[in-house]
């Protein structure tokens, strides 16, 4: 009896030293993560409208970010849309506001949202804000999907969609990059976990150069076909590792042109990762283009002054 | 005491060459298949694993006199645990690419068995010194072992080295892949094992001429 006691205490003490260790390293590290992810994300939305270390990105350059949820209130279902907007015409303070809008795509109601921009890029903020200002009981809110608009001195750049889609292994984190007519014109796999050499290769410029200047209406009927890519694309979509003036302007947009109607190449013994890149892209795409009309007509209608 | 005879070059060296994890004793096995597809994934591997046993080595040797006997190895077990996810924290906060890489790879230390094996063999007899000594020979055993077999299927595979290109082409995709591990890791035991039989014998038959 005595024994047990012991081993009991003992165990437990030892319990309590880890666990006060392990809470004590995550309490100074939890805001470096949180920062890195943050720093990760801002990095490659930069890298796929086309910034880097050698061409920054301007000053003026503005990313605003639209998230979607669901709200199931009772047996319904609502989306709300948090939308940026502008707090005065010829101001750039931007404040959040709440469109409630049901399935069929009509607006319900708008809710001013009283939070932060650095609150607004937290979940747990979000969440929070946005169920005090519905202010009813029995409401469930799921976080959707987002997406953020690119813009810089008033134009429009780029729509920038991060998806996943269920990979060989596991999921496969990617964020593509629209252009106001809805072409893509850039894709970057974030996470993944493909086998190196096979499925893997889908980070690889000549894999991800494919789906530029496809269109939506493109992108509806795209497949994978498993043959070679030709050399002369080959090389084409791998332009930026060879010397810079093999390729002037129109000559880009040329190949540009007769490549886009082709379908995408499958990686060589990576048939399944290609095929689940496609079927990712495809299906942002289709649907981010439906719901932005939706969403771009109740703005128009109810007036509101986006920061976007 | 057998052990405090030993000088502390012995204790060092043991860890890297008699009982190197990997090679001599086949402990540790899945990482040394798994993720060791690149030489620089094996020496990340290796620099984690290295200061989970230190950590571990030095905690259990200082509160070796307060373990009840019967329990030691569950609280093995949660030292290595403690500190693997002081690893996991501090690696996703502060070194995001390294953390990237390894990916879920740095949970497993938790169930290293050569880890919890030189606690329970070295650390909770001896003093501390010594402890450490054991520690971070048996720690760079290991990132010997995952950098050796990292590097050979990265140029055998890939045709590079730490990213470099070194061949320029790819010489059997088939290296990368996790099936080959075996048979890398063993043929270098084969090879680790051959070189130390000749040395043995060379040495016996010096011994016998002088």
């Amino acid at each position: 009896m005595k024994e047990i006691i012991k081993i009991t205490v003992g165990l437990t003490m030892t319990c309590l030293i880890a666990a006060a260790i392990m809470g004590g390293v995550f309490i100074v590290t939890a805001k470096a993560k949180k920062h890195n992810e943050y720093i990760n994300f801002q990095e490659n939305m930069l890298k796929l409208l086309g910034f880097d270390q050698k061409n920054p990105a301007p000053e003026s350059l503005q990313l605003c970010t639209v998230y979607r949820y669901l709200i199931h209130q009772d047996d319904q279902i609502f989306l709300g849309y948090m939308i940026p907007v502008q707090t005065s015409d010829d101001s750039d303070d931007i404040s959040y506001q709440l469109l409630l809008v049901n399935t069929q795509g009509q607006f319900l109601k708008k809710y001013d949202l009283n939070i932060s921009l650095t609150q607004a890029n937290d979940e747990k903020d979000r969440e929070k804000t946005i169920t005090a200002v519905l202010s009813s009981a029995n409401i469930t809110l799921t976080f959707a999907d987002q997406f953020i608009v690119a813009k810089n001195g008033g134009q429009r750049l780029a729509y920038l969609l991060p998806g996943k889609t269920p990979g060989f292994k596991t999921h496969i984190n990617f964020m593509m990059a629209m252009d106001a007519s809805y072409s893509i014109i850039g894709l970057q796999i974030l996470e993944h976990q493909e086998d190196p050499g096979l499925g893997a290769e889908i980070e690889q410029e000549y894999f991800k150069n494919q789906f530029i200047g496809k269109d939506v209406e493109r992108l509806k009927t795209l497949n994978v076909i498993k043959e070679p890519l030709p050399d002369e694309q080959l090389r084409f979509l791998e332009r930026k590792k060879w010397i810079d003036n093999e390729y002037p302007e129109n000559r880009i947009s040329e190949l540009q042109k007769k490549y886009q109607p082709k379908d995408i190449c499958a990686i060589t013994g990576a048939t399944i990762s290609s095929v689940a890149v496609v079927n990712g892209v495809k299906n942002v795409a289709t649907k981010f283009a439906y719901r932005v009309k939706v969403l771009e007509n109740i703005i128009s209608e109810q007036k509101i002054s986006v920061a976007f | 005491m057998l052990e405090e005879k030993k000088s502390y070059s012995h204790i060092f060296l043991n860890g890297i060459f008699n009982d190197n994890p990997i090679f001599r004793l086949a402990l540790s096995m899945c990482p040394a298949v798994g993720i060791s597809t690149n030489m620089m994934n094996g020496l990340l591997m290796g620099i984690a694993v290295l200061f989970v046993q230190f950590c571990s080595s030095l905690t259990i040797s200082l509160i070796k006199n307060y373990i009840h006997p019967r329990i030691r190895i569950p609280t093995y077990t949660l030292t290595i645990a403690t500190w693997v996810t002081v690893t996991d924290l501090v690696l996703a906060a502060f070194f995001p690419v390294a953390y990237k890489a390894l990916g879920i790879f740095v949970r497993l230390i938790v169930v290293f068995c050569f880890i919890t094996m030189r606690l329970d063999v070295f650390a909770r007899k001896n003093p501390v010194f010594p402890s450490l000594i054991d520690a971070v020979g048996m720690g760079l055993g290991f990132m010997v072992g995952m950098i050796a077999i990292g590097g050979v299927r990265e140029l055998m595979g890939m045709g590079t080295l730490l990213g470099y290109d070194i061949l320029g082409f790819r010489p059997l995709l088939f290296f990368v892949l996790p099936a080959s591990g075996f048979f890398v890791v063993g043929f270098m035991m084969a090879i680790f094992n051959y070189t130390e039989i000749v040395y043995n014998r060379r040495k016996r038959a010096r011994s016998i001429t002088s």
